[in-house]
């Protein structure tokens, strides 16, 4: 609502400093299909899931809404099916490696004003400086390595194979934010459209009670 | 059969007298508009954030280490719970919007003036509830904003003289918002509501003791009153049907307009957000109380913003009803005053800059001046209607009031 009251304002409630705002974010289309999230699991599980957890996502709602069991199976190794997707990596060793633990990524998209937007331009943000070190546009501070290896791709093909990548992994992960999404739109379009209706019988209604006023 | 049953009941509690007295001959003005639908809307609100309300808690739990997860296990796994949450987070929203309206036209047609003033006054100390059960409850999710948001506001009562230090301890129940004060915030969350209702009943038992304000600003004769039921009664549920439609498109489609992206990250006290925004119902005070430089008056200065409408039986000093509707400088006092709440709204939202800040100082002026100058301002108003000359119409309802007013005291 508040956003509907003053959209003119551009936010900066970020934990994080305000770069996103300096830099313009990349226009980002969320693809919640089942096939575009299946990919974007796979690639999750490769890049991401060795540091970072995703603790409010169990095994089972990757199941539930319908991908690939053996697939699931694949991922989850020795960890039970409703399990959440915790990662391997230890709050201790993460510190040692990085000097921070990983952020949970259940509610990232959530979590970061600028949303799936924010999230994939981060993700594809990282470049080279002059001197040779890793650093991201959107986010110089970040202590999190280039996982995708953006910086160091040169080769067109690789590296629209790694936007890409980065697209599912966003689209994954605005699914894992708030996975009756699909299901709240559905539902909407019934009750909002029962509601119609139904004010259109109130008004009726209504016209028909004050009518024998006039007389 | 049915008959029996309503005569068996009638000796022992008034049920027919009751209906008829309150909802089938209950006289309601005939010339109401759609801007006094928002009373019944608030009710049904209310009604919709008690029954909400309800089924969340069974599933939330006020206890720091794990409130932020059940917030997710009510998002995630329990049956339709993300809709219960969606509804509850937006009917806030709503609530305040719906309020902010009725109060609206509560002040632009002048309703607040005699004999409405204590309608207008339990309806004041609904708002202070209100604004309070909003407050507790966005601690309840536990986020970063719920978190800074607590201690910012629960921080401003430092500037209690003498003891505000204690009051601060003594409200979070613990030297730092924590664990304590998430506990209470939930009680009192659940305690709040029910005083709600409470205050609601009085504020219904005034509104059927001097009955509805209308836009000619006076009492109809009788031959102008028709009944609440079926008229009003179908008019509010239709108005009901389109607050409805409102109400679920942002249910369903916009509901993270009314949550902080900052609030889905734990509550985290080392850590403080670059930019604390409280939701978008205070902002205006807030802008308030950032306009004053000095802590103690920033804060006299904002309860003082909420409590002053509480005035306006007394600082109208115009003789002529109606409010906006007769009177051309009102009316413009009015809109320009809805316009300086915006600018208030706009520069609480941003991060305040000496721009805005100074944006901030001058509508904060105009916001307390359109108060403090009404009595004057009335006053020439009414000088000057009255010496070019009031309209027949105008005149005739004054006679009328005049006239009302009399019966009244004789009674």
């Amino acid at each position: 609502m508040r956003k509907l009251i003053a959209p003119l304002a551009l936010s900066c409630i970020t934990l994080f400093p305000a770069h996103a705002d300096e830099i313009k974010l990349e226009k980002f289309q969320v693809d919640t299909s089942v096939i575009a999230v299946e990919r974007g699991v796979d690639a999750f599980m490769n890049a991401c899931h060795g540091c970072h957890s995703l603790k409010y996502v169990h095994y089972r709602d990757l199941a539930d809404f319908g991908i690939d069991k053996d697939r699931i199976t694949a991922w989850r190794g020795d960890s039970t099916l409703d399990s959440a997707m915790a990662s391997l990596l230890s709050d201790e060793a993460a510190l040692q490696s990085f000097g921070k633990v990983p952020p949970d990524l259940s509610m990232m998209v959530r979590a970061r004003e600028g949303g799936a937007g924010y999230l994939y331009s981060y993700l594809t943000g990282y470049y080279l400086t002059p001197d040779g070190k890793t650093s991201n546009h959107f986010f110089p501070l970040t202590k999190m390595p280039d996982a995708l290896e953006i910086s160091t791709a040169t080769d067109p093909v690789k590296r629209s194979r790694i936007l890409e990548q980065a697209h599912d992994i966003v689209s994954f992960l605005f699914w894992a934010a708030d996975p009756h999404e699909a299901e709240r739109e559905t539902l909407g379009y019934y009750v909002i459209g029962y509601l119609i209706i139904l004010t259109v019988l109130l008004y009726n209604v209504k016209l028909q009670v004050w009518s024998r006023l006039k007389a | 059969m049915a008959n029996k049953i309503i005569n068996w009941i009638d000796l022992r509690f008034p049920l027919t007298s009751f209906i008829k007295h309150e909802l089938t001959d209950y006289p309601t003005p005939r010339n109401l508009g759609y801007w006094w639908n928002f009373g019944f809307l608030a009710g049904f609100v209310l009604m919709l954030q008690v029954l909400t309300g309800l089924f969340l808690a069974f599933h939330y739990k006020p206890d720091a280490a794990i409130a932020f997860d059940s917030i997710q296990h009510i998002m995630r796994d329990v049956n339709y719970g993300w809709l219960l949450r969606y509804m509850h987070a937006t009917g806030a929203s709503a609530f305040f919007l719906v309020i902010y309206v009725h109060m609206a036209r509560t002040l632009y047609y002048g309703s607040y003036r005699a004999p409405r003033e204590l309608m207008w006054w339990t309806g004041q100390g609904l708002l202070l509830l209100l604004m309070a059960t909003a407050f507790m409850g966005y601690l309840l999710p536990w986020g970063q904003m719920s978190f800074w948001g607590a201690t910012v506001i629960t921080n401003l009562f430092r500037a209690t003289p003498f003891i505000g230090d204690q009051v601060v301890v003594w409200l979070r129940g613990d030297y730092a918002v924590g664990d304590d004060t998430l506990t209470r915030f939930f009680a009192l969350h659940y305690l709040f509501p029910f005083l709600i209702i409470g205050a609601v009943v009085v504020h219904l038992v005034a509104l059927h003791s001097v009955k509805s304000s209308n836009p000619s600003g006076i009492d109809l004769a009788d031959k102008d009153n028709i009944p609440l039921h079926p008229y009003y009664t179908s008019k509010d549920f239709f108005g009901l049907g389109v607050f409805l439609i409102v109400y679920f498109i942002v249910v369903f489609y916009f509901p993270h307009s009314v949550l902080e992206a900052a609030n889905n990250v734990p509550a985290n006290p080392l850590i403080t957000p670059d930019h604390i925004v409280p939701e978008w119902y205070f902002l205006p005070f807030y802008a308030i109380l950032r306009s004053v430089p000095n802590t103690v008056g920033g804060v006299a200065a904002m309860g003082l913003s909420v409590m002053i409408f509480a005035f306006m039986p007394f600082l109208d000093r115009s003789r002529i009803p109606g409010g906006g509707r007769y009177r051309p400088v009102y009316r413009i006092m009015f809109f320009a005053f809805m316009l300086d709440i915006l600018v208030l709204g706009y520069v609480g939202y941003v991060p305040p800059t000496s721009k805005t800040i100074a944006i901030g100082q001058v509508a904060t002026f105009y916001y307390f001046g359109s108060f403090l100058l009404l009595p004057l301002v009335s006053k020439a108003e009414d000088r000057w209607l009255f010496k070019r000359g009031l309209p027949t119409k105008i005149k005739d309802l004054i006679a009328s009031e005049e006239e009302e007013k009399k019966k009244r005291r004789q009674r």
